[in-house]
């Protein structure tokens, strides 16, 4: 094939796996509330073969531009697809009850794959000669998954606080109802919170499970951001001749990374573990959301190279 | 920050009013508590978000200028708040000094707690059963068999172990500990070298024409920031010709490559090094680093009155590149006519015009140097040259048109102005921008990075966890084992893993080869 060729196949399949992580989503929205087992096997075999479809429209890309396939936005939001999407698969591997989250996390993906196919898509082609060095291969893979997996981790604390708040309102749990008793005013308040935010978010793992998710996710993602930023700072010492220089892009990964620390020190703190820890983890995805879209498009600096 | 392994003593009833040195043990305490380091590290991303948002000194100072320009009541408040230098202002050092101190305050206990901890042994389990994490079987063999098995299978896992009162005592993961004091001392440490290189090191870009040579003097530089501790004489003595300089297009206009051929010297001329230096590939000369940054064109003009004489021998005119279309603009100061002539002169690489410009325009400029054409915008009156201004445009205050056409030059073409002038273009060179840096703290930065990323992961991935072992007989021949363990983190795969070596140990006592050992 032509680059060309390979470049429009590439478009095509970014947009099939953004639809199949659609249906994908939905089959796991269907499970989450209905708890079907095939739905959720439905949607994880969609799931997967988006993920086959997204690592082709990142390899075809790669094949039509001669590198790396992630020199700007719109590549970058590929990569975030194939790298969220393989977290969330792992976590599944390992803890099959997690499966109708699928939601989401897929969600995120999506929305973060169509933006950039509708918003900052370019037209496949060479880099700047600033960014022609091995260290775009190393530094870059590691911020996308880096970042991706951190913004999982803050996917989960999002779900933590919310199941954390369900299960302190239907705390003390009901004793069972024997037939033909009273119902008793613990378990009245308990149906009616049932019925207030319905049964579907009843359904969510326990919020310690959820919570461990989080904090495990994060300490997966923590290393490889730090990594990612010194990668970067290395890189900016060839290109630039200064390893760190307050670059708006360079500011942002360390306030990041900073609520990220904070993030793992209130774990371990009494008094800031749970909620609050996990108010400090979606702080951290605010962070990293305004470093990728509002830093690259609206802030003038040096990584001002998102083809816009 | 210390993580206790032990409950805390029971303090002795404090009196009711605390005492001055009471009240200041109890701010140390709190001053090196996490949560306090965790207030700062949420503070010090709150401040640093301040210095995104504002155009900073360091990085961009016309955009600084700018602002100035445009809030001209806002800005000087601003920057006495420092907030035009967030990262070198008194309260950022503030903040990060404070979080650094509460560091320095954390580790020195942990530091000691964890040498007390590898100096002593494992401690007592007390009653296993009131552990949460247990496991236990049956074997036919003797209760010191069992000991032994089950010494040797903690031993294999790594386990420290230590007698105590008939039980089996084991203790691992004192690496999460050290790994993780490592991780923060090289916090330190980086610092520490990131501040000696700022002090003692430099920065700054110079321009040199192709077939030039320049020498690394201070003058030499467009512009120079020095560290504070950093001396003029410090400058390596050597020189750098800028033997040719390239630039290359890919077909649909954007930059492939551009690179300086440079040969450095010592003072005497002799050659030291010579190497094409690119982006991403820097040149290092006696510990200065040298950078590709930027290019330019250099047209040389010459001009003669209208009766032939020369007003400004053959010039070199430094011009501005306008990085999308490669079109350069310059300025050309006539000070002995008169009036003084002025010419604003725009370089094109290959102008093309009509068919070949995309979206109907009258003309347009291809990247490549493959037709270059100088267009010469012509003005006379007072250049007002005993004032201070840009070389690459005219104070057009005091200057009024000089014909009504402008002219267009090949090289080695001339025309005449409407005055009788000629303007000839007899040349057209490059020019490279290097960056020129030297920063001596870039080895401890590095090794203190590579330390901090090797102490990270252990301290977030090991696990401290104790496990205490019993055998006792159980009827006449045969002995009930049990073990208990407690894990500080990962609680979830400690339980697998205290099942795991619960099951190893019953396999060691039912070895043979292992029992004949064990009553040897």
């Amino acid at each position: 094939m032509t680059p060309a060729q390979l470049a429009t196949t590439s478009d095509t399949l970014t947009w099939l796996a953004v639809l199949s992580y659609v249906v994908a989503a939905t089959l796991f929205g269907l499970d989450f509330a209905y708890r079907a087992r095939w739905l959720g096997a439905a949607g994880l075999a969609v799931t997967v073969a988006g993920l086959g479809a997204n690592l082709g429209a990142a390899v075809t890309r790669g094949l039509a531009v001669h590198r790396v396939p992630w020199g700007n936005m719109y590549e970058f939001s590929i990569i975030v697809g194939i790298v969220t999407v393989t977290g969330f698969l792992v976590w599944v591997a390992r803890r099959p009850e997690i499966r109708p989250l699928g939601v989401f996390v897929l969600l995120p993906a999506v929305l973060a794959m169509a933006l950039g196919g509708l918003v900052f898509r370019v037209p496949a082609g060479p880099l700047v000669p600033a960014l022609n060095s091995r260290w775009i291969v190393i530094h870059v893979a590691a911020a996308i998954t880096g970042s991706s997996v951190l913004c999982l981790a803050a996917v989960f604390s999002i779900l933590y606080l919310v199941k954390d708040r369900m299960e302190r309102r239907q705390r003390p749990p009901a004793p069972p109802l024997v037939a033909g008793a009273a119902r008793t005013a613990d378990r009245v308040e308990v149906d009616q919170a049932v019925a207030r935010h319905g049964l579907i978010w009843s359904r969510m793992p326990s919020a310690e499970t959820l919570d461990q998710l989080a904090y495990r996710t994060t300490a997966f993602g923590f290393p490889i951001w730090t990594f990612a930023i010194i990668a970067g700072a290395i890189w900016a010492q060839a290109a630039w001749g200064r390893y760190w220089g307050w670059d708006p892009k360079e500011t942002w990964s360390f306030i990041s990374w900073t609520v990220f620390a904070a993030y793992l020190h209130a774990r371990a703190t009494a008094g800031w573990r749970g909620r609050r820890a996990a108010w400090l983890s979606i702080l951290g995805l605010a962070t990293l959301l305004f470093n990728f879209y509002a830093v690259n498009t609206v802030i003038v600096g040096l990584h001002s190279y998102g083809g816009m | 920050m210390a993580v206790e392994l032990r409950p805390p003593a029971a303090r002795p009833d404090r009196p009711l009013r605390p005492g001055l040195a009471e009240t200041l043990r109890q701010a140390w305490r709190e001053y090196r508590s996490m949560r306090t380091a965790l207030v700062l590290l949420v503070v010090l991303a709150a401040a640093s978000i301040l210095g995104s948002l504002f155009p900073q000194e360091g990085l961009s100072p016309q955009r600084v200028d700018q602002y100035f320009a445009d809030h001209p009541a806002l800005a000087p408040v601003l920057e006495r708040l420092g907030l035009f230098d967030v990262f070198g202002s008194p309260w950022y050092m503030a903040i990060y000094l404070a979080l650094l101190g509460a560091l320095v305050a954390c580790l020195v206990p942990r530091t000691r707690a964890l040498v007390r901890v590898l100096r002593s042994r494992p401690p007592r389990g007390g009653d296993l059963a009131r552990y949460r994490s247990r496991a236990g079987f049956h074997t036919p063999a003797a209760p010191e068999e069992a000991m032994a098995a089950a010494r040797r299978v903690l031993r294999r896992s790594r386990y420290r172990l230590a007698d105590r009162d008939g039980q089996l005592a084991g203790e691992k993961g004192y690496l999460r500990e050290a790994a993780s004091m490592l991780f923060h001392l090289s916090l330190l440490v980086l610092l520490v070298g990131l501040a000696y290189g700022k002090g003692y090191g430099y920065r700054g870009q110079a321009a040199i024409v192709e077939g030039e040579t320049w020498a690394n003097a201070r003058v030499g530089y467009d512009s120079f920031s020095p560290g504070r501790f950093f001396g003029p004489d410090r400058l390596a003595p050597f020189q750098l010709r800028l033997d040719d300089f390239s630039n290359s297009f890919y077909a649909n206009d954007t930059p492939r490559e551009f690179a300086s051929q440079l040969t450095a010297m010592d003072l005497d001329g002799r050659t030291l090094q010579a190497q094409r230096v690119a982006p991403n590939r820097p040149m290092t000369v006696d510990g200065v680093r040298i950078f590709q940054s930027d290019y330019g064109y250099v047209p040389v003009v010459r001009v003669t009155d209208a009766k032939g004489r020369e007003l400004l021998a053959p010039q070199e005119v430094l011009t501005l590149r306008d990085p999308a279309s490669e079109v350069s603009n310059g300025a050309v100061k006539v000070t002995r006519a008169s009036p003084q002539v002025g010419l604003q002169v725009v370089l094109f690489t290959g102008l093309r015009t009509g068919a070949d410009c995309p979206g109907g325009a009258d003309f347009c400029n291809d990247p490549r140097l493959v037709r270059p054409v100088l267009v010469v915008l012509a003005y006379q009156g007072d250049l007002r040259a005993d004032r201070a201004q840009s070389v690459f445009t005219l104070d057009q205050s005091r200057l009024r048109p000089l014909g009504d056409r402008p002219l267009l030059l090949v090289p080695g073409r001339s025309a005449k102005l409407a005055n009788g002038m000629e303007v000839s273009f007899t040349g057209l060179k490059q020019y490279s921008v290097l960056t020129l840096a030297r920063d001596p703290g870039v080895p401890v930065v590095a090794v203190a990075a590579a330390l901090l990323l090797l102490g990270l992961v252990p301290s977030l991935y090991v696990t401290r966890r104790r496990v205490w072992v019993r055998a006792l007989p159980a009827g006449p021949d045969g002995t009930r084992v049990e073990l208990a363990g407690l894990a500080l983190q990962g609680k979830d795969a400690f339980e697998a893993e205290l099942a795991r070596l619960a099951e190893q140990v019953q396999r060691g006592t039912l070895d043979p080869r292992d029992r004949r050992r064990a009553t040897e």
